[in-house]
């Protein structure tokens, strides 16, 4: 009983606390507040407006930032799932020379800092004519080895039967991958999909480095730019909040998978 | 050779472009920076050779120095907590109250949110005048009003709470699957013998996790030595370098001061930082996997 009693109290005071940042976000988004003169209540919801949002989308900028932020998220989501499911399948049922050679020169890439490498690319992109362009973001995320791992690892534990009663009965591999290894490998796609989503939508280094052009930026680094330069925090709220809801959406609807892939990915 | 095709189409098809991938954005850039800290990189005009000369500034950089002192520090104010945060809310949410699932995802929220997101809150939160919400909630308690970002002893820990805030969840998730595969009869033994829960928990449940630990602690180091966005986003590496962690400083001096050539001495200390953690979980994962 007491066990139950301190269980129920800390999972609400706890559950508060996380969830306040987005309420108050939310609320936030909806007052009209002066920066200079901002109470530390001011988010209870009384009066509430949509100027904040009005203000946001006056001159299409944040829209053209949302855009941005949708190319080069959707872009790299599909190619991943496409990539990592067809690679994880050769990493896992394929017999070629140098198979397990490839791979793991492919994983101990992991260990390179994301922080190094983006100095050289740098110069590379300056080269490519790359910076202030798509490119940049879209190109380099096109496959991942994360999601050829989790792939590989779920494949790995599942029977060759299928597949070799599918060769007898003269299918070729690449109509075996579509009719046979796709449909199961479902929800272990749909991980790849959802964390390739979470990193490209969220990331923040990437376009600091590459893009200069604030009718470039995706909308993580416009918000950025937004809390440096506008100071008004229910802008701030406003823009947070619209760029908060492909996010949410994904969670809602995506929340096992993320977990599963935590898992996997950690506890082999 | 049809047969060869028919079984083998997939593996020409999509490995050798992905190769290419391979070696142009990851093996070509690794091996290019490496090059670049034995030169001088300019804006306009060939790199010119230099020998180790930034590898020698970087010795004798105290700022440098500075920097992993204050990534080193982060990692104290943020390992802990981010793993007992974790373990409490696994424990909770697999005590077998209601709504679990509901709460599993109200904790994991902040994982997917962006950093730009929760540092706007966490910077309002954290406000440094009478206006701050957690002043006005110390007030309260009569403390007076803390400067908190613009203080150079306490910014890095607030910084630190907003990853212990962003990342507890995932850690709880790895908990949360730990607990779950104990096996439920060691609890009833335990029980049998009349332990209290307190001590079931200490003697029974925190040594069995100890593999979870382990990859946790493992995780949120490499995790804390690459802390950049809140930096950026709330201190700009500020008040008086107190949050100039390595990678913020890697920034400050690649791509404010166009040092290139210096910020790719400092990404392979990095690095080699990241390498050592990496290999020692290597060999320990690789001792842990002998027993199960």
């Amino acid at each position: 009983m007491l066990k139950k009693v301190i269980s129920y109290t800390a999972l609400f005071i706890l559950g508060f606390c996380f969830l306040l940042p987005f309420v108050i976000m939310i609320f936030g988004s909806f007052k009209d507040v002066e920066f200079a003169q901002l109470d530390p209540l001011f988010w209870i919801p009384e009066d509430p407006t949509l100027k904040n949002y009005i203000y946001i989308m006056r001159d299409g900028l944040f829209l053209r930032w949302i855009l941005n932020s949708i190319i080069v998220t959707v872009i790299p989501v599909a190619s991943q799932m496409i990539f990592c499911a067809v690679l994880g399948y050769i990493f896992a049922k394929k017999q070629f020379p140098g198979r397990e050679a490839i791979f793991w020169t492919f994983m101990a890439v992991i260990m390179i800092p994301q922080q190094l490498l983006i100095i050289p690319k740098f110069i590379m992109f300056s080269d490519f004519g790359w910076i202030n362009t798509y490119w940049a973001l879209t190109v380099p995320e096109l496959w991942g080895i994360m999601g050829v791992f989790l792939v590989r690892q779920f494949l790995q534990n599942i029977p060759n039967d299928l597949e070799e009663a599918a060769y007898i009965d003269g299918a070729n591999d690449i109509q075996i991958f579509m009719k046979v290894i796709l449909p199961l490998s479902i929800p272990v796609v749909a991980t790849v999909g959802t964390f390739s989503f979470i990193s490209n939508w969220n990331d923040l280094f990437q376009p600091l480095i590459y893009l200069t052009q604030e009718k470039m930026f995706p909308v993580t680094l416009g918000l950025a730019s937004m809390l440096g330069k506008e100071g008004n925090f229910g802008f701030e709220m406003a823009g947070s909040a619209v760029s908060f809801i492909p996010t949410f959406l994904i969670f809602l609807f995506f929340q096992r998978y993320f977990t599963e892939g935590i898992q996997m990915s950690g506890l082999k | 050779m049809k047969r060869e095709w028919n079984r083998n189409a997939i593996v020409y098809i999509f490995l050798i472009p992905v190769i290419i991938h391979f070696i142009v954005f990851q093996i070509y850039p690794f091996l290019l920076s490496f090059y670049l800290t034995f030169m001088d990189w300019k804006v306009i005009g060939d790199p010119e050779f230099v020998g180790v000369k930034h590898w020698q500034h970087f010795l004798s950089d105290k700022l440098a120095w500075k920097a992993l002192w204050n990534t080193v520090m982060f990692s104290v104010y943020y390992i802990i907590p981010t793993m007992a945060l974790g373990l409490i809310l696994a424990l909770i949410i697999n005590s077998g109250v209601k709504m679990a699932g509901f709460f599993k995802g109200v904790f994991f929220l902040p994982v997917v949110t962006s950093f730009v997101i929760i540092a706007g809150i966490w910077g309002w939160l954290f406000g440094g005048t009478e206006a701050g919400m957690i002043n006005y909630l110390i007030s309260f308690i009569g403390i007076e009003p803390q400067l908190f970002l613009a203080n150079s002893s306490q910014a890095l820990a607030v910084l630190a709470g907003l990853s212990i805030f962003k990342v507890g969840g995932s850690t709880m998730i790895y908990y949360f699957a730990g607990l779950q595969s104990i096996d439920k009869q060691l609890y009833e033994a335990a029980r049998i013998d009349g332990a209290s829960a307190i001590k079931i928990f200490w003697k029974v449940t925190f040594p069995l996790l100890k593999p979870i630990h382990f990859y946790v602690a493992i995780t949120t180091t490499i995790g804390s030595f690459q802390i950049f966005d809140s930096a950026y986003l709330l201190t700009g590496g500020g008040p008086n370098y107190a949050t100039t962690t390595i990678v913020y400083y890697l920034y400050e001096q690649g791509f404010t001061g166009l040092n290139l050539s210096y910020a790719a001495v400092l990404s392979y200390v990095l690095f080699a930082i990241i390498l050592v953690i990496s290999l020692i979980q290597r060999k320990y994962l690789g001792q842990e996997s002998k027993h199960y």
